[in-house]
Formats: structure tokens, C-alpha cells, sequence
């Protein structure tokens, strides 16, 4: 499809096959997509009076109307959280600074959460994707397709960098966490399962309607339940239903002692994150140079990530937290000429 | 970077590999169902309150209860130009309310007042009842209850007003509670369809 060309005057969805950088150069580009968004709506008027019958130079009034949101915005949201994403690889690899780290979280948390009010975010975009694999009538945005994949291939090439800098529900806990206790292997271990069966669930009921078509069935069953229980929307909203205000209450005073319990537990996003980032390109190394036996880094994680005193990949969280508490850390950081060699792996 | 030194480094490439690839793979299996336009819209075919043919019943006020927000995202809407400007609106009065003086039902219809009436056009000095009248919807006040849209339905009216969704308020949370609490499948998130004829 040419940028510019007609995207709004085939109802069809599937002849919109762009690239995603067609995309954001239409969008970009300001191309403005005159689609009529809403439905047609015929009733017969022969009895409404014209307005040369109303006379003395009556002119209708337009029908009051709010068009969506332009598809700029979209498009900026999706270059946000690339930017996000890069500027969080670069703080925690590069800078290795975890003062860096919390300001950009606090920023996505105030962009993405409170702004942006939490909708619509990588983990709830599991279900639409899934929908969308599975029912000829389901459709999905070219925005949720980036914000969905953005983080996975971050994951691939760095880690759960979307975890520790970007994402709102992760910065919320983060930044209440106090006094982080240690959750026992025998209590963690079945904890950490509970996500593969919360994905799994939530994957089976976005695509439950999958046979019967959504459109006309009034039993129609498909069901968001990530988006239904999301534990801290409400607060990003200011509003919801009282369960989930109080669920999403008691998690953050369970987060005051134990590091992050959605992240590590319930979220579905983190065990398709956790699975590609296994195998990640570059993570985070605990020490600047030379590695010690201290384990002061085991002991400062707050998630149970560090194992043999290296960062599980699949596991670290980003948080930064280990770099301030590695006395190789503390030394290069006062010494007045760093040395300019890089660390070696 | 080097050359992939051991067979430890050569697996992790290849895994890698594999795995974007796999997501650019599940990217282009998404994209043929991509669409550029998803918004939350109601169709006024399927909604109960403006469907045709669904008459003597309790106008469905679920758009307005089940909104995340305090104040629904939803509003009712004027379409003025199929609007008969009658002089007693059954969706601006309460048609079963006792007659005042003025020879006007007594009671208005919506339960915030949100509907403002005025004569327009040439106005006849002594008779109001051969005026025309111009019926707006407040949108700050309405909460897309819906009674004056079943209201001004056959077999009173002409169907000028609608429900729609104020895409300035709507949240666009992907899972809409309206949607999902609608039982007549009537709240969408998809482009709009050419309207099928009146069920």
C-alpha cells in the first residue's frame, strides 16, 4: 500500500497488509484518515421538517461529535516506549546507574500509568493477540501489534529491560518496596508457577469465542481476565470496581516486604519475557571489572534473581539494585580516572 | 562483534535467532488482521433503545451504569437534521405525566434535565404549538441512560437521537465493560460496517 493511499475507503481489514514502518511513516506523515467512525444509521425522515420549513434562515446544527484519538498519538506511544525501552538498556548496561533507572520508571509509570491510564499495555495485549490468531473476526491494531512485540524483542537481545524501566505495574511496586524479605525456595518455587497458569487461562478465554464469531452471538463468552484483574489500573484510574481496589491494595502492601509479587508471580507478560530473555544477547553483569566472592549482591536482590552470584536472565528484573550495593562498584565509582578498558565477559 | 568463540556462544546466537525470527513471523501472521481504526462504537442497529421494531420496552440503561467512569464515556445524541422539532417531544417530556397549564406535560422525561428546548424558525406570537423546537443534549450533563432515545422511537418518534460513544472521555480499555455487559452485542470495537437493515 502507498503511504497516503486509500487505507480508509476499504472496509476490509484484511487489505490493510502494511509494515509497521509503513505505518508509522503514514502516521507520522500526518496523513489524516477520514474514516467515518460511526456506524451508518438509516431511519426514515420524510417527516422531519427542512429547514425552509422552520424558516427566518434556521441552519441545522452539527450533531455534537468527538472524533478518536488521532493516530498520531498512537504512533507517538509506540515511539515512547521504544525510546523507554532503549533508554533503560543504556542506564542499567552502560551507566549502570540505578538513580537513572527509577527516574525513568517513575516517568513511564507517570506516562504510561497515570496519563495514559494503564490501557492499553504489553501484558493485557497477550489477549488480543491471541484473539486475533484465532478468530477470522477479531481485529487488532497495528499499535497494539508494536507495543506487544517491542518488549519481547528487547527481550531477546537484552533482557527484561521492559520490566524494570517501562512498565507502569512493575514501577508501582517497585518503588513501594521497603523492606524486602526473602521469599523461601520452597514458597517461591510453586509461587512462580502460578504464572504459566494464569497465562494460560487468560489465553484460553480470549479465544473461547474463537468458533461462533463474536459479532451477532449473544453468548458471546470472551473474556480479558489480565485487563478484568488488572491489580493497579484502578489507582492508575482512579477508579473501579471495590474487589479490585482492594486486591490491588493488599498486593501493594504485600509489595512493601516482598519484591514486586505481580511481576514475579501472576504476570502473564513475564513468563513470555522470562522465556526469550533465557537466552538474551547482553544482561546485566553485577560487577563493573572483577568479580568478587562477597555476595553482597545475592543479598541486596530483593527477587531471588541472583544465583551463584551471577543475574539470572530470566529473572533479573532491571532493577539496578545489585550495582549499589557491589563494593567493585563502590571503587570504580570514587576513583577520580576510571579506567577505560571495558569489562571483559 | 567477534566471532562466536566456543559452542556455548554459537547456541545462544542461534537461539536468538530463532527467536526473532519467531516474533517477526508472529508480527506478519498479525498484521493481515491489522487494522488502523480500532475504536469502542455502539451500532444503533443491535442497540435496544434505538433498534427498530423493539417497542414496549424498559429502555436498556446499561451504557450508563457499567462505564468505568463516574461519568459514562457514553452520551445520547441530537441528530438534528432527522429530528421532527416537535412541540411535545416524548423524549423531552414525561408523555405519561399530568398536563400543567400550559397544556405541556409536567414532568421532562430525562432524569438530569440534560435535553434543552427552544423554538426556532418563525415563531407564532399566539399560538406555541405551531412552532417548531430545537431539542440539544447537554453532554455535560447526560450520562447515556438511554430513555430518551427508546423514547423517541417509533411509534412516537422518529428516531433522531442515538447513543454514541464521546471519544474525548472514552478510556479505550481493551476490555470495555459496556461491551462486555451489553446483551444485544451492540458495543464494538471494529471499523464501522455498511448497516445491515433493521432487525
Amino acid at each position: 500500500m502507498k503511504p497516503g493511499g486509500p487505507l480508509t475507503t476499504s472496509p476490509s481489514p484484511r487489505r490493510h497488509r502494511t509494515t509497521l514502518a509503513a505505518l508509522l511513516l503514514l502516521t507520522l506523515g500526518g496523513t489524516p484518515l477520514l474514516a467515518q467512525h460511526q456506524y451508518d444509521y438509516h431511519r426514515p425522515v420524510e417527516a422531519a421538517p427542512s429547514e425552509a420549513d422552520i424558516g427566518e434562515g434556521y441552519v441545522t446544527p452539527v450533531v455534537q461529535y468527538h472524533p478518536p484519538r488521532p493516530q498520531w498519538h498512537a504512533a507517538l506511544d509506540v515511539g515512547l516506549l521504544a525510546a523507554a525501552l532503549l533508554i533503560g538498556v543504556w542506564l542499567v548496561l552502560k551507566r549502570r546507574s540505578r538513580a537513572g533507572l527509577l527516574a525513568l520508571a517513575g516517568a513511564c509509570l507517570i506516562y504510561f500509568g497515570f496519563y495514559r491510564q494503564g490501557c492499553i499495555c504489553p501484558i493485557g495485549a497477550i489477549q488480543n493477540v491471541a484473539a486475533a490468531l484465532t478468530d477470522p473476526d477479531a481485529l487488532i491494531s497495528y499499535y497494539v501489534i508494536a507495543i506487544f512485540l517491542l518488549p519481547l524483542i528487547m527481550a531477546v537481545l537484552f533482557g527484561r529491560v521492559f520490566c524494570g524501566g517501562v512498565c507502569p505495574l512493575g514501577a508501582i511496586q517497585e518503588l513501594v518496596l521497603l523492606k524486602p524479605l526473602r521469599v523461601p525456595n520452597w514458597l517461591d518455587r510453586p509461587l512462580r508457577a502460578v504464572k504459566w497458569l494464569y497465562l494460560l487461562l487468560a489465553i484460553w478465554l480470549a479465544t473461547r469465542s474463537a468458533a461462533t464469531g463474536a459479532d451477532s452471538d449473544p453468548t458471546f463468552t470472551r473474556d480479558f481476565i489480565i485487563c478484568r484483574f488488572d491489580p493497579f489500573v484502578p489507582f492508575f484510574r482512579f477508579a473501579g470496581p471495590t474487589y479490585m481496589l482492594l486486591i490491588g491494595g493488599g498486593l501493594l502492601i504485600l509489595a512493601l516486604f516482598v519484591g514486586r509479587p505481580y511481576c514475579r508471580y501472576l504476570c502473564p507478560y513475564g513468563v513470555l519475557l522470562s522465556l526469550l530473555s533465557r537466552f538474551s544477547w547482553r544482561s546485566v553483569n553485577i560487577t563493573p571489572d572483577k568479580e568478587l566472592d562477597c555476595g553482597l549482591c545475592a543479598d541486596a536482590c530483593p527477587y531471588g534473581a541472583i544465583k551463584n552470584l551471577r543475574a539470572e536472565r530470566s529473572t533479573c528484573l532491571y532493577c539496578a539494585r545489585c550495582f549499589n550495593y557491589c563494593p567493585r562498584h563502590r571503587v570504580r565509582d570514587r576513583d577520580p580516572q576510571p579506567s577505560t578498558t571495558t569489562p571483559s565477559d | 562483534m567477534n566471532e562466536p568463540q566456543t559452542r556455548r556462544e554459537l547456541l545462544g546466537h542461534a537461539v536468538r535467532g530463532t527467536a526473532l525470527l519467531g516474533l517477526g513471523g508472529l508480527g506478519a501472521l498479525l498484521l493481515r488482521r491489522a487494522d488502523a481504526e480500532g475504536a469502542w462504537r455502539i451500532n444503533c442497529d443491535l442497540c435496544i433503545n434505538s433498534r427498530l421494531g423493539a417497542v414496549g420496552i424498559e429502555a436498556c440503561e446499561l451504557c450508563a451504569s457499567q462505564c468505568v467512569l463516574p461519568l459514562s464515556a457514553v452520551r445520547a445524541v441530537n441528530d438534528h437534521a432527522r429530528c421532527g422539532r416537535c412541540y411535545i417531544c416524548p423524549a423531552y417530556f414525561d408523555v405519561k405525566s399530568a398536563i400543567d397549564e400550559r397544556g405541556l406535560p409536567s414532568l421532562k422525561l430525562c432524569p438530569r434535565d440534560a435535553i434543552e428546548r427552544k423554538p426556532i424558525g418563525w415563531i407564532d406570537p399566539d399560538d406555541p404549538a405551531n412552532n417548531y423546537y430545537e431539542y440539544t443534549i447537554d453532554e455535560e450533563r447526560c450520562n447515556g441512560c438511554g430513555k430518551c432515545v427508546l423514547a423517541c422511537k417509533e411509534p412516537a418518534g422518529l428516531s433522531s437521537i442515538r447513543l454514541e460513544v464521546r471519544h474525548s472521555l472514552c478510556l479505550d480499555c481493551n476490555r470495555c465493560a459496556i461491551a462486555l455487559a451489553c446483551p444485544h452485542a451492540a458495543y464494538l470495537r471494529e471499523p464501522p460496517r455498511p448497516s445491515e437493515a433493521a432487525r
